[in-house]
């Protein structure tokens, strides 16, 4: 059984790559399941998605912690200590990412010991689609991978695509990004072996108070921890010379992420801004230009 | 017609589909929200012939949907975990008024704390309603338990509310491979609803669901849902060999995975039990004879399948995917007092497992066959036992930590 995992921020279409590549793998003749795994639903953040690939019945439901493959849709969550996305991945497995860097260098920034493989799926969706949608070309990434024919995925993707895009246009665009992602991939054969699971101890669990045990929380200003600035794809900045400080942007933005500076111009908190360009989309001059997020940014580059 | 890949909600959908129900009275909630999604997206879309209203909230639409069975029409709902829980009152009232209604529940755990994750303390809570229960394993099984169910609850020998069950998530939100019947041979199988004992018409006026002050009254119209309940049992034995005969799928009371020559039982219920059926054939590599009961109904219970099922074998481990506070393993507690007056019976072994969707490692399976190969050696049964490990309790620790609590 070929088990993959997918890795991306709500809104990128995670879940669509899983089932597109799972109906494609069943379209090939395989037995197929394909399931996404999200907390409360939210734009930006990270969510998984799994496809189970098999001849025989497939006796797993429920998420994969031991993938063959593994599809990171957006590098930031590489270094994402919530998300994880190599974690469980069996030796001889395959990590393809989602960037313009080379998988030799991939390997380097991120010291990933498995075999790599990239492409800049954002860039060809930004070109071919027009907007950074990605879950036709992961899809097509993964089934190249996984072994399943051409045919397959252009079927998968109409099954699945029409659903959900009403223009026959744009679904055609995804198409046709899909297919060039499929064939600018390497073919490769995945021989994995079990990674060394460390064996589960099973515990009994001690009574605690009612002091210890109830679901809540006494300690305070937990939130302002949680940095949400990795999750955008473009970055708004501000071009003073246009702008004309009418604080539109200040007013409009939904995180309270916009401030103004000494001489009263705006800028952002980019630890904080989620890249939701509201405020690109409401400046009356056009001073906010969106420049599009190559990998995450730390926190001392955005001060 | 050919197969194709669908969630659980979505297999749910298309056996209210090809019931060819008459009214959905709906409200939403994770993880159910789909099915009604889905069907609304039919309706508005001219492939479904059917009336759907939007509620304003759970207690109004079970009531509504009971009224609506009540008047003769084929009436369908769903809702999951709280969602059931506010309209429970109107669960007994609805089953009392003795109408075929078939709803869909997502489980999900219940609150507090507040989770999204399967377990079925939620289906649970309803066992003395009245409502027949069917759990599903796979999203097939979901399609055809719809289709199953209207036969059923239709039936003049039965007439009381089922339930149809699914995990959330684990069957709700996965995809699997599903043969979607053909409408023409569904009708074969589920005819037109000719309701002769409740309806409502023009001219023909009737009272339902009336008012009875005395015990010795209520506790006959009690009683009679309790034989109606029984009745099912056998009612539905034509049923599921109609519907093997009609669709090549045959469905029991209980699913029996491995258990011919079976020694050790693991019984479980839901999507979970994929997860049994992978740990008992580790088992068999093992060489341990293993095998998996899987009751479909709880409501019935299906007592005489069980026992049968269970005869000669060493021990049962009961893995209940709930807690009853206080007491522990509903479906343990069930099994048990199946078997009491059995002559000769298996050792009982009760855990507690996946709650709020818990995982059930592999290591969690062996010691439950080690427990069981124990108690058969030794003549003593265990303690219930929370199926739990040392990685998941460091990481409550963790979060005890962070939450200020230690």
């Amino acid at each position: 059984m070929l088990r993959l995992r997918f890795h991306g921020r709500g809104g990128q279409g995670a879940k669509v790559a899983s089932r597109v590549l799972g109906s494609a793998a069943f379209l090939d003749g395989y037995n197929a399941q394909d399931f996404p795994l999200y907390g409360a639903e939210r734009r930006g953040a990270p969510i998984t998605a799994f496809t189970r690939i098999s001849r025989d019945d497939i006796l797993e439901r429920g998420l994969v912690s031991q993938p063959d493959v593994v599809v990171v849709m957006d590098e930031t969550l590489l270094s994402d200590p919530q998300s994880t996305p190599l974690s469980g991945l069996k030796k001889g497995g395959v990590v393809f990412v989602n960037t313009p860097l080379t998988p030799l260098e991939t390997k380097e920034e991120y010291g990933i010991e498995d075999h790599v493989i990239t492409l800049d799926i954002t860039k060809i969706s930004l070109d071919m689609i027009g907007k950074p949608v990605l879950s036709s070309l992961a899809a097509a990434v993964a089934a190249k991978v996984a072994g399943i024919g051409e045919k397959a995925l252009r079927d998968a993707l109409e099954k699945e695509l029409s659903g959900i895009i009403s223009e026959r246009e744009l679904l055609d665009r995804n198409t046709e990004a899909a297919i060039y992602c499929y064939n600018a991939v390497v073919p490769i054969s995945i021989e994995t072996t079990e990674k060394f699971r460390e064996k589960e101890n099973v515990i009994s669990i001690p009574f605690e108070t009612a002091l210890v045990s109830s679901p809540s929380i006494l300690s305070k200003g937990n939130t302002p921890l949680r940095r949400t600035g990795n999750w955008r794809i473009f970055r708004p900045v501000w071009d003073y010379d246009a702008c004309t400080k009418c604080m539109t942007c200040v007013a409009r933005c939904p995180e309270g992420c916009i401030q103004l500076n000494e001489d009263g111009y705006p800028y952002t908190d980019y630890a904080n801004c989620k890249g939701c360009l509201i405020c690109a989309e409401e400046c009356p001059v056009g001073a906010i230009s969106k420049v599009r997020e190559s990998h995450s940014q730390t926190e001392e580059e955005d001060q | 017609m050919a197969k194709e890949m669908l969630t659980g909600n979505a297999a749910a959908a298309w056996g209210v589909r090809l019931a060819e129900v008459d009214y959905i009275p709906a409200y939403p909630i994770t993880p159910q929200t789909e099915i009604i999604e889905t069907i609304a997206k039919w309706i508005s879309d001219g492939e479904m012939d059917a009336g759907f209203v939007t509620m304003d909230s759970e207690h109004s639409m079970v009531t509504a949907a009971g009224a609506a069975s009540a008047t003769g029409a084929r009436t369908f709902t769903t809702t999951s975990s709280q969602g059931l829980m506010y309209g429970f009152e109107m669960l007994f009232t609805v089953a009392g008024w003795r109408v075929p209604l078939v709803m869909v529940n997502v489980s999900r755990g219940l609150s507090a704390p507040i989770t999204l994750g399967p377990d079925h303390n939620d289906i649970l809570a309803l066992r003395d309603t009245g409502f027949l229960q069917i759990h599903c394993e796979t999203c097939q099984e979901v399609l055809d338990s719809v289709l199953m169910a209207y036969r059923l609850a239709e039936d003049d020998r039965v007439l009381l509310p089922l339930m149809v069950n699914m995990d959330g998530f684990f069957l709700s939100f996965t995809r699997e491979a599903v043969e979607v019947p053909d409408v023409e041979k569904v009708r074969s199988f589920l005819p037109e609803y000719q309701p002769e004992h409740a309806f409502f018409r023009a001219g023909q006026p009737m009272a339902q669901g009336v008012a009875v002050l005395g015990g010795e009254f209520y506790s006959y119209f009690k009683y009679q849902m309790h034989l109606a309940s029984q009745n099912a049992l056998e009612v539905y034995r034509e049923v599921s060999d109609d519907f093997e005969r009609i669709f090549g799928r045959k469905y029991g009371t209980i699913d029996e995975y491995m258990m011919e020559d079976a020694e050790y039982v693991l019984v479980m219920t839901n999507s979970f039990s994929t997860l049994g059926k992978a740990a008992v054939k580790r088992a068999r590599e093992n060489g341990i004879k293993a095998g998996l009961l899987r009751p479909r109904f709880l409501r019935p219970f299906p007592e005489a399948d069980i026992r049968n099922a269970l005869k000669g074998k060493k021990a049962v481990a009961v893995i209940d995917q709930n807690i009853s506070v206080g007491k522990g393993g509903i479906i343990y507690s069930e099994m048990a007092s199946c078997l009491y007056n059995e002559n000769s019976r298996p050792l009982m072994l009760s855990f507690i497992g996946g709650l709020g969707g818990k995982n059930i490692s592999q290591e969690e399976f062996d010691l439950i066959f080690e427990k069981m190969i124990h108690a058969e050696d030794s003549g003593i049964v265990g303690l219930p036992h929370l199926l739990y490990t040392k990685k998941e309790w460091e990481g409550i620790k963790k979060l005890k930590e962070i939450a200020g609590r230690q």
